[in-house]
């Protein structure tokens, strides 16, 4: 379904240039949830918008059903790690937005756009504003409105990245139902460990700067799961087993952010 | 207190300094008159037929003027703000004819497109362009970038980025632009119909001027500041009411 060969990344700086992404590979095959974990500054970000197609000007080569990504792909959909749902539309209208362009018939596009708003669990808030909802219903708003585009690929930047631990549990369950019902493949990129074992089959650890592939950690929790999987002996072993291999990355990340800090102030 | 009761203080305020100068004969009185002249001035206006042929022509001039500025201005705004290169390159020349008063391009604009009520509308479409311009073009740098890859995510169009993401998003500063563009469309048909025209509220005031009738002179610019007025605060309502809907 989604293959990233060899995938290359350099960025020009003032002082050079800095490589984010290195020889990094990963699969998805189709109905899969793959999680990317990394620490901060790991080139996770640019990873999305190269898969997304927002970045151009890279090595190696990103396929989607065989076919080499150029520019926006039509089968990927994005959800975005900022608040990204439109204020002057309701719930209702941000979910049709992208069946709306699409030119798809009112009534048809709203039926599905309801269906949608159901499957997220924001029934009876169709016609809200988002100024009305809070932070995790508009993520949720986005996730979507963002299924409404029906990509094969769910891309996710970090969608939870700004709530708070218990909130983004109990969205992790909505997130399982959703991936159960639709069996939609998902990439989600997250700095959360939990987060990442609790949703996905394969969790791929990724080194800092530059970003490349550190391990494969494969979860193999029994589904349907929920959130009170976290409390299991099993989800803690797995836990600790991502933390082992990012432990090392994260610390690396850390010195290098505060002697850039070190060499500002000296 | 509130300030609708500040604001009627005012008026009254000025309204009571305004009758003490014209009664106390410090000034010439014609060209002070009393209140009560202009007021029966005002109204014997109203009831003129001419005066509202006159206020038709100032208003299709100045209506048109700002339709046709307003949409320009709004297209060169987006373009200049999307694009940064093209922003760049032209906004010395925009900011620089910004400051000029359009008026200097009056006989240009008549030897153009003649004497007649097509000068006047192209004098208030070019006084309402450039505040559209600069203020749409500062507005859609402000728009959240998220929001815009939102748009390019879903594949939009450049027409419907446009009409989709960037007009809706700057639906606040389009308001604004239309009042700014509003006022200095006014401005510039006005004067464009002051310095040469056989019509419109511009030219039935420089008419009172020149036979040295004050009180009807007044009169005029009563009514055009009340238009103006109410014009204003018809936009703003307007724009108040839709925040609330989306912002509360």
């Amino acid at each position: 379904m989604l293959v990233v060969d060899n995938v290359t990344k350099r960025f020009a700086t003032a002082d050079g240039g800095v490589t984010a992404l290195e020889n990094l590979s990963l699969e998805v095959s189709k109905g899969r949830f793959v999680a990317v974990i990394g620490p901060s500054g790991c080139g996770k970000s640019t990873l999305f918008n190269i898969i997304g197609g927002l970045v151009e000007g890279y090595e190696g080569r990103v396929l989607i059903d065989g076919q080499p990504v150029d520019g926006v792909h039509r089968d990927v959909g994005m959800v975005f790690q900022e608040e990204s749902t439109f204020p002057w539309l309701t719930t209702l209208e941000n979910v049709a937005f992208p069946l709306d362009v699409a030119g798809v018939p009112k009534a048809e596009r709203l039926e599905r756009a309801r269906a949608l708003l159901r499957l997220v669990g924001l029934e009876g808030f169709e016609s809200r504003y988002p100024a009305e909802l809070s932070g995790g219903m508009r993520q949720r708003t986005a996730i979507a409105r963002t299924l409404a585009f029906q990509p094969k690929l769910l891309l996710m930047d970090e969608p939870f990245g700004a709530l708070d631990e218990q909130t983004r549990l109990l969205l992790g369950d909505q997130v399982l139902r959703i991936h159960r019902e639709l069996q939609q493949t998902t990439l989600l990129i997250t700095h959360s460990i939990t987060e990442a074992v609790q949703l996905a089959d394969e969790v791929v650890v990724m080194t800092y700067r530059p970003g490349c592939l550190k391990r494969l950690v494969r979860v193999d929790l029994p589904r349907p799961r929920d959130s009170a999987i976290v409390s299991s002996p099993e989800f803690g072993r797995l836990v600790a087993e991502v933390w082992s291999d990012l432990r090392a990355e994260a610390s690396r990340g850390m010195q290098d952010i505060e002697s850039h800090r070190k060499e500002e102030i000296s | 207190m509130a300030a609708s009761q500040i604001r009627l203080l005012t008026l009254v305020a000025i309204l009571a300094a305004w009758e003490l100068v014209a009664r106390s004969g410090l000034l010439y009185q014609e060209v002070v008159p009393s209140l009560l002249k202009i007021a029966a001035a005002f109204v014997r206006m109203l009831f003129e037929k001419d005066t509202w042929r006159h206020f038709g022509v100032t208003a299709w001039e100045v209506g048109a003027g700002l339709a046709a500025g307003y949409l320009l201005g709004l297209a060169f705004g987006l373009a200049a703000g999307t694009r940064r290169f093209f922003g760049a390159a032209v906004a010395p020349y925009v900011d620089g004819v910004a400051t000029a008063p359009k008026i200097v391009f009056l006989p240009i604009v008549m030897l153009l497109v003649g004497t007649g009520i097509g000068s006047k509308l192209a004098l208030g479409a070019l006084s309402a362009f450039f505040p559209v311009a600069i203020n749409t073009a500062a507005s859609v740098r402000q728009v959240d970038p998220v929001l815009v890859r939102v748009g390019r995510s879903f594949r939009l169009s450049r027409w419907q980025m446009a009409t989709r993401i960037y007009v809706p998003a700057l639906r606040p500063s389009l308001v604004t632009s239309l009042r700014l563009g509003f006022g200095l469309a006014v401005v510039g048909v006005l004067l464009a119909e002051i310095k040469l025209s056989n019509a419109g509220l511009g030219f039935l005031a420089n008419e009172h001027y020149s036979n040295f009738r004050v009180a009807d002179l007044y009169a005029v610019l009563v009514l055009i500041f009340v238009v103006a007025v109410g014009l204003n605060s018809l936009m703003s309502r307007f724009a108040e009411r839709r925040n609330q809907r989306i912002c509360s």
